[in-house]
């Protein structure tokens, strides 16, 4: 197990500085900075003197050998918006992201598992089609329109939850609703067909004919069976939460690493665009490891 | 039963905690304003950017002088009278009896200190674009005196010092801060992700404001922002889109000090030809795209909006006439002009409210007069490459929408901008041209409204570089417990001390 985990560390590490390189270059092919920073009518003298001052004078293979000699030493580079340290910026924000995936994604699942494996135990019934739409239309439903609509009736028109903004658990409300949509609508279908094939299984019939009750044949044997597709979407779409849950953060107010990473890359803030991909790439590897973990858990037969 | 009873208890505690939420600051004089940016920083060199204005100016720190919203003329600040000694240099005196937030006095030399800091190039300065090449040098002459030296006469440097940001001589030099010290009546309390706060400060110099603290925060989407002012969570916020000021006892429009325009390029055929640059301004239905913009929006003759100096409210703007534009491209044809050439338009997205509506309509008009125009619209990144010189090499016929914004009272923020042949934005070349335009800077008074004036006629009507669109609308929705209304300058400052509390 931990030579497992080691290996795929260092994997990892090979992938975060290949990731790392590609966006140093990738970045710099967007253009100078100074013509976003500074004012539009800023001097040709004033735009050198920037660029001279954060190193974008120099050769574009230069000024990487310099970013890979402050990797060394941990210096992630300072963020040249916000006048500190770019990691400090991007870790900042991170955890916010953070905690509102990992509810959503808890909920979500939980409540996936739920409806989708007592949907699946009735194939075809009132309930199975009710969740096939609202899972449906969850999974379809766009978070923008959602958000705004959501804002609308419950903060507008009753009054019942805060517009936007962090500071009690009413504002977690809305933006986990909206967040939990698509995973929940598109887990909702997974669970609902994996379990169909499981309970068609000749070791749930074997259950049937040992008279076991039907939650226990449901949750206690066909679900387990049923949770190696269920886990690896559910693992997808949280790398995509991760990432950032760019709609929600931007019409919530939520300053997480998604909106971060988006409005340091439209200007060109490159320190914070390589701080933030570092540490949600960072993020992804790990989540990665902790799945191929839980396989070997839930399935007897994966060995690492 | 139980279950109906569960709710009703759950819903109840929702509306007692969240009225507590929305409604909290009512009793007391504490504000919440909603911008729709977040500050990246709070450097006071930056003032000009305007999610920093917006909070710092005249609250946190103060100027040397003010621009008077009405005149667009300098006032008394932080400097209370100046003379030019000679074409170089102007004498400023400075107010009595300021301190800084941290206890130190506003005196010459700390006002030498900002200057220094300001134009010594060991941070980037946004404040200095106004600036433009100008080396500036403050000598302290006694206490509160102190000599402004330029290496070029500057006859509206009170004008300037609008936007020299006075900070406490303990504020590091060699690198921008977060954290600024001023001598405005409020003092930053905290600065993050999230909020800016600030309370007032007690030793100001000036009128006591009678708010007592204020807290920014920011959201993006203006009917967010409309919405967190409507249910109390925030008291204003500046900049909401037309279609969420619904409400006209909290929505105030206001000119906003911005133009829009399209710049021709002259140096490329057709767009060289006169006969051409005049067809497209009369090609368009000036009113029918006024549509877009809300009926308050004001038609634009010349790159400047009323109230600054050197905007000639004689100079009409271009009409409608498709026929007599028709008729010009004809003529251009007829004289050799290559008319079919593809004019590239390049728009700009998210630049103002509806302009990729605008910049289509625009295409489909100048294609009825004649014109073989191709609508491209480009993000910023691309869009600036356009803007400003050097321009791309392998550019054909452009024209570039753009937006404008002068609200520094004096058209020289703007005319050797776009007309001067050395012009940052400018496609004219003319050394006729540059020679007005440099007589006009270097004139005062009079004079020089009247040099402004004439630049602006025959930018209209000889040279016609560009497409001046209109003068912008601004939305603010104040909420009903302040008493405050939005003027020109609210894109760059919103003053504190001038919003008071409604009984």
């Amino acid at each position: 197990m931990l030579s497992f985990i080691g290996r795929r560390a260092s994997h990892s590490i090979i992938s975060v500085m290949g990731l790392l390189a590609l966006v140093f270059f990738l970045t710099r092919l967007t253009g100078d900075p100074s013509s976003l920073f500074l004012p539009l009518d800023s001097t040709a003298e004033a735009r050198a003197a920037f660029a001279k001052l954060h190193g974008f004078d120099q050769p574009v293979y230069w000024q990487f050998l310099q970013y890979l000699r402050d990797l060394l030493s941990l210096d992630f580079g300072e963020s040249v918006r916000q006048n500190r340290s770019a990691m400090a910026v991007a870790l900042e924000a991170f955890p916010q992201t953070l905690k509102l995936a990992v509810v959503a994604m808890l909920l979500s699942t939980a409540l996936a598992l739920v409806v989708g494996s007592l949907a699946a135990s009735r194939p075809g019934s009132l309930f199975d089609r009710v969740v096939t739409l609202v899972s449906l239309s969850g999974a379809s439903a766009p978070d923008f329109w959602v958000a705004i609509v959501g804002i609308l009736i419950f903060a507008v028109s009753f009054e019942l939850l805060p517009t936007s903004g962090t500071g009690s658990y009413l504002h977690w409300i809305l933006p986990i609703f909206v967040l939990m949509l698509r995973p929940f609508g598109l887990l909702v279908q997974v669970v609902r067909g994996a379990m169909l094939g499981a309970l068609a299984s000749p070791y749930i019939k074997t259950a049937r004919a040992k008279g076991l009750r039907r939650q226990q044949i449901i949750f206690g044997h066909a679900l387990r069976n049923s949770l190696l597709p269920v886990i690896t979407v559910a693992g997808d779409l949280t790398s995509g939460l991760i990432n950032g849950a760019v709609i929600v953060e931007t019409v919530f107010g939520w300053p997480g690493i998604g909106k971060l990473m988006i409005d340091a890359i439209i200007q060109r803030d490159f320190a914070v665009v390589q701080s933030t991909i570092l540490v949600t790439a960072t993020a992804i590897f790990i989540l990665n490891i902790c799945i191929d973990l839980l396989y070997a858990v839930l399935d007897p037969r994966i060995r690492y | 039963m139980k279950t109906r009873h569960s709710i009703a208890v759950i819903a109840m505690a929702l509306m007692a905690s969240t009225s507590g939420i929305a409604h909290g600051q009512e009793a007391s004089k504490e504000i919440k304003i909603v911008l729709p940016e977040q500050p990246a920083n709070l450097e006071p060199c930056g003032t000009i950017i305007t999610n920093v204005g917006q909070i710092l100016s005249q609250n946190v720190t103060e100027a040397l002088t003010v621009i008077d919203a009405k005149t667009g003329l300098p006032q008394p600040k932080l400097a209370t009278e100046w003379a030019r000694i000679d074409d170089m240099t102007w004498r400023i005196k400075l107010r009595p009896g300021v301190k800084f937030q941290d206890g130190t006095g506003m005196d010459a030399k700390a006002v030498a200190f900002s200057i220094k800091r300001m134009t010594g190039g060991a941070l980037t300065c946004n404040n200095m674009a106004k600036f433009g090449d100008r080396t500036l040098e403050a000598t302290p002459v006694d206490d509160l005196t102190l000599d402004i030296k330029s290496d070029r006469p500057e006859p509206i440097l009170p004008t300037l010092l609008s936007v020299v940001m006075v900070i406490s001589p303990n504020t590091p030099a060699d690198k921008p801060v977060n954290d600024p010290v001023g001598t405005g009546p409020f003092k930053l309390t905290s600065f993050d992700t999230q909020t800016v706060t600030m309370n007032r400060f007690d030793g100001y110099w000036g009128e006591k404001p009678e708010i007592e603290k204020a807290t920014y925060v920011w959201r993006s989407e203006s009917s967010i922002r409309a919405a967190m002012v409507e249910t109390g969570e925030a008291d204003l916020t500046p900049s909401i889109a037309i279609q969420d000021a619904t409400n006209p006892e909290t929505d105030f429009s206001y000119l906003n000090s911005e133009t829009t325009a399209m710049r021709v390029d002259m140096s490329k055929p057709p767009l060289n030809d006169l006969r051409i640059r005049k067809a497209l301004n009369l090609a368009i239905d000036w009113e029918g795209l006024k549509a877009l913009f809300g009926p308050d929006v004001k038609r634009a003759s010349q790159m400047v909006v009323p109230g600054i100096n050197g905007h000639d409210d004689s100079l009409q703007p271009w009409e409608y006439d498709p026929a007599k534009a028709v008729e010009l491209v004809a003529e251009a044809k007829a004289a050799g002009v290559p008319v079919d050439t593809e004019i590239v338009l390049i728009g700009r997205n998210g630049i103002y409210p509806n302009g990729g509506e605008a910049m289509e309509a625009m295409a489909a008009m100048w294609q009825t007069a004649g014109l073989n125009v191709k609508l491209t619209m480009l993000d910023v990144a691309d869009w600036i490459r356009y803007l400003q010189k050097p321009y791309p090499e392998e550019r054909g016929a452009t024209l570039l929408q753009m937006m404008h914004d002068n609200n520094k009272g004096d058209s020289a923020f703007t005319i050797p901008i776009f007309y001067r042949s050395t012009g940052q934005y400018s496609t004219v070349s003319d050394p006729a041209f540059d020679a007005e335009i440099d007589t006009a800077l270097a004139a005062s008074g009079e004079e020089r409204t009247k040099d402004f004036k004439a630049i602006f006629t025959k930018a209209r009507t000889d040279v016609v570089s560009d497409i001046p669109m209109f003068h912008m609308i601004g939305y603010t929705r104040v909420g009903k417990r302040l008493d405050w209304k939005p003027d020109i300058t609210t894109n760059s400052e919103i003053p504190l001390a001038h919003i008071h509390m409604r009984d």
